[in-house]
């Protein structure tokens, strides 16, 4: 008896312990006990699930079921779990006590509510707790309708291969010893395989900016590599300016931000040349994911080759084209 | 980033400028918008006037001959306070350089190894993938629903997948996806690039059949226009019951054509509208559209009544109306799409006053009218009120909009909105409110929101 109530408190534990961590923030949203949750446990009905793409600027699109409706949603491994847009999920039920603003007199703010089905073709979950946020900055900057983003904790037990040379997406069951089976492997001989620090579900690397240390989180919703302005401009001077740009964001708040070339990025043991970034403050950035980056891996590293997520082993490769 | 002597460069925590004032000004605007300054007057600049850059927060930093260095601190690149690495990206125009709109098509003729792709008489078009018969599913997707790799599911037939869909008539750019998988048309000879590195198939809705009658005798007929550059060899007419026909697709607006009978130019014999093009040779004059007949009552006693509008850029002198009775008329051909216009009446300029829509542009109203309309909006449960207009992105937010009609006790409005997103508002009796019944808004920069409409 005493060993089954050590178990419970053990689990209880463990239970808040991953509760208190789960604090984030997306967007305008801060992620509290909302996903205190344990993980959802999909049906996946296959080895291998083949879903078709879209590109849209560089963002990688996949369309998914939210109950009755169907749409755009982004692949987004900055983004702990399924976000939804608050344009057409506004009036799904609010299950946590987020803060709620609205000077319209309608809710505006973001808010924890339940999806009772989602699916991603034979990819199928119940009862799944999303996010509701305001996502029109990616809509009006990109010109797509967005139902939300698709988070990592999504495909916590799969491994995904994106291949956006032929715009498709594997997600894959993975076997006890946590790797793909052979018999589904589509791509062989990766020419970078490295490990990656799962925190808070979001996924970091460890890698150097022209032989200085960074850490990097990776991001398929990045649309281009970025860098910490403080972290990089000791060696900012050693970097091709391309452009600088002021941007503006939700608000009508602007900001400016530097594009470079620089020719070192090593992640594992592979070195990349000619990489494009852009720098600016990752601070607040830093904070949402609740740990300093010095860095961003966006689009420009993710595109040099098909990836492989492997969410299990916490592993990530990358395959050049014809390597397949 | 250098160009010749202009550089942009960062040193000790600064960006610099540098300009050699002997560039030209294609040399200055380039550095200039690599910088990030926009708006600024290179004439200015090459005099020596550097004004624009203290204004814009550049500091002069030194000036040797021909060269002028201008820096800003760099610490200003801490001042972002986005939370996601989106909403930074997200901003950037034109990201990847690629532009994915496909270039406007002018005409189309459909090439098939086999034909598998067909009209039905109930109008839908046929669809037809052959084999793939251990496919689990099989999807069509074009720009015909927005490339949704959901919606297009394909039944299983004998020997393969097909659907029927709704089109309209124009260039329908389409994949099959099978079990996943991207793949063009295996029998459609006509591809195109997106612009984003994306080969598609081609399939044209066809709207128009050229015909001309007798010419038994002759060996080859063609058409030929300045939809085709007038090339000559390209569009042959068949023979069928008798009549020298083809059928393809052409854009909506004027075209100029004429047939090749054997070599021989000819105009169309069944079409009574012609005028020279612009080698000087009477051609025939077609236009695809949609009708509109413009009337005015009264002014019985004016000399002359003309239209002018965006439709034929103002010009006061050329669309002459006709007076019938006691109404001067003007029926019209023109493409679908959103329009504004004035009555000229004897040299004085007025707006339709039958026309209850009107907009403001350029310091006057004018009368507006939507020519195939693909949403109307419709206010409800403002019977009372007095004045309802309706502003968006649509139009600028200008803040006059276009005034809406009573009808019943609704308000209404249609636009021909191409695909895409519109965020809009309602003034009713000058105050702002949401479209009460749209569920679908987005917040604003005011903190009030936008109704939000997708056309797909």
């Amino acid at each position: 008896m005493s060993k089954i109530c050590l178990l419970i408190i053990t689990f209880m534990l463990c239970y808040s312990f991953a509760a208190g961590k789960s604090k984030l923030t997306l967007g305008n949203v801060t992620f509290k006990s909302l996903f205190a949750d344990p993980d959802v446990i999909p049906t996946a009905d296959f080895k291998t699930l083949i879903v078709p793409i879209k590109r849209v600027g560089n963002l990688i699109i996949v369309e998914a079921t939210v109950d009755t409706l169907e749409g755009n949603f982004v692949l987004d491994t900055g983004a702990p779990y399924l976000i939804l847009n608050e344009t057409y999920f506004r009036n799904y039920p609010n299950m946590g006590n987020d803060e709620v603003v609205g000077a319209t007199g309608v809710s505006s703010g973001s808010y924890a509510t339940i999806v009772r089905d989602f699916s991603i073709l034979d990819l199928k979950y119940n009862r799944l707790t999303a996010q509701v946020t305001n996502l029109s900055s990616i809509e009006n900057g990109r010109h797509i309708k967005i139902l939300g983003l698709l988070g990592t904790r999504l495909f916590s037990k799969f491994a995904l291969t994106v291949d956006l040379f032929r715009n498709v997406l594997y997600i894959q069951k993975l076997g006890k010893d946590g790797n793909i089976p052979e018999s589904e492997l589509f791509y062989h001989n990766p020419f970078l395989i490295s490990p990656f620090k799962y925190l808070d579900d979001i996924m970091f690397f460890k890698g150097s900016v022209n032989n200085n240390v960074f850490w990097f989180a990776f991001d398929t919703a990045a649309e281009t590599n970025l860098l910490d302005y403080q972290k990089t401009k000791n060696i900012m001077s050693s970097m091709h300016v391309m452009g600088r740009s002021k941007l503006t964001c939700i608000g009508g708040f602007s900001f400016e931000v530097i594009y470079a070339c620089f020719d070192q990025l090593t992640i594992g043991e592979q070195t990349f040349m000619k990489n494009q970034v852009l720098i600016t403050s990752l601070e607040k950035i830093g904070e949402c994911y609740g740990y300093r980056v010095d860095g961003v891996l966006g689009n420009d590293f993710f595109s040099r080759g098909i990836f492989t997520i492997n969410f299990v082993k916490k592993e990530f490769e990358m395959y050049i084209y014809t390597n397949q | 980033m250098a160009q010749g002597h202009n550089a942009l460069i960062i040193e000790e925590d600064r960006l610099i400028i540098q300009i050699d004032l002997r560039s030209s000004k294609i040399q200055l605007d380039s550095i200039l918008k690599i910088a990030g300054i926009r708006e600024a007057n290179t004439d200015n600049i090459i005099k020596g006037d550097f004004g624009f850059f203290k204004n814009e927060g550049w500091v002069f930093e030194a000036k040797q001959d021909n060269i002028v260095k201008f820096n800003r601190p760099l610490i200003v690149l801490s001042n972002n306070s986005q939370r996601t690495p989106y909403l930074v990206t997200t901003q950037i125009p034109d990201i990847n350089g690629k532009s994915k709109k496909s270039p406007l098509v002018n005409y189309g003729i459909n090439k098939f190894a086999k034909i598998t792709v067909y009209e039905l008489a109930s109008g839908l078009t046929r669809f037809i993938l052959p084999g793939y018969e251990r496919s689990k599913r099989v999807f069509l997707s074009g720009n015909f629903n927005n490339w949704s790799t959901l919606k297009g599911l394909m039944k299983k037939a004998d020997g393969g997948w097909l659907l029927d869909v709704k089109l309209e008539a124009g260039a329908c750019e389409y994949k099959f996806i099978t079990d996943g998988r991207w793949t063009t048309d295996p029998d459609n000879l006509i591809q195109t690039n997106d612009g984003a590195g994306n080969v598609n198939s081609v399939y044209y809705k066809y709207n128009y059949t050229f015909k001309l009658s007798g010419y038994s005798l002759a060996h080859k007929i063609t058409v030929a226009g300045e939809f085709n550059n007038w090339n000559t060899d390209e569009l042959s007419l068949g023979k069928k019951d008798n009549i020298w026909q083809l059928q393809m697709y052409l854009s909506e607006g004027k075209h100029l054509y004429c047939f090749m009978v054997d070599d021989q130019r000819i105009t169309d014999p069944l079409n009574p509208h012609k005028e020279n093009n612009i080698g000087g040779n009477l051609s025939s004059v077609l236009n695809i559209g949609e009708m509109v007949t413009f009337k005015l009552d009264g002014y019985s006693s004016a000399k002359n009544v003309t239209i002018s509008g965006n439709f034929n850029n103002w010009d006061e002198n050329t669309l002459q109306m006709q007076r019938v009775a006691n109404r001067w008329i003007l029926p019209e051909t023109f493409p679908a799409g959103n329009y504004s216009y004035r009555f000229i009446v004897d040299g004085i300029s007025m707006v339709d006053p039958q026309n209850p829509f009107t907009l403001f542009e350029k310091g006057e109203f004018k009368s507006f009218l939507a020519l195939k309309p693909t949403h109307y909006f419709i206010l409800k449960g403002f019977s009372s009120a007095k004045k309802v207009t309706i502003h968006g992105s649509f139009n600028n937010w200008e803040p006059h909009g276009y005034t809406m009609a009573r009808k019943g006790d609704d308000w209404i409005i249609g636009f021909n909105l191409k695909p895409g997103k519109y965020l809009y508002k309602f003034i009713v009796d000058d105050r702002w409110i949401l479209d009460p019944g749209n569920k679908f808004w987005e917040q604003n920069e005011f903190n009030t929101g936008n109704s939000v409409l997708w056309i797909e």
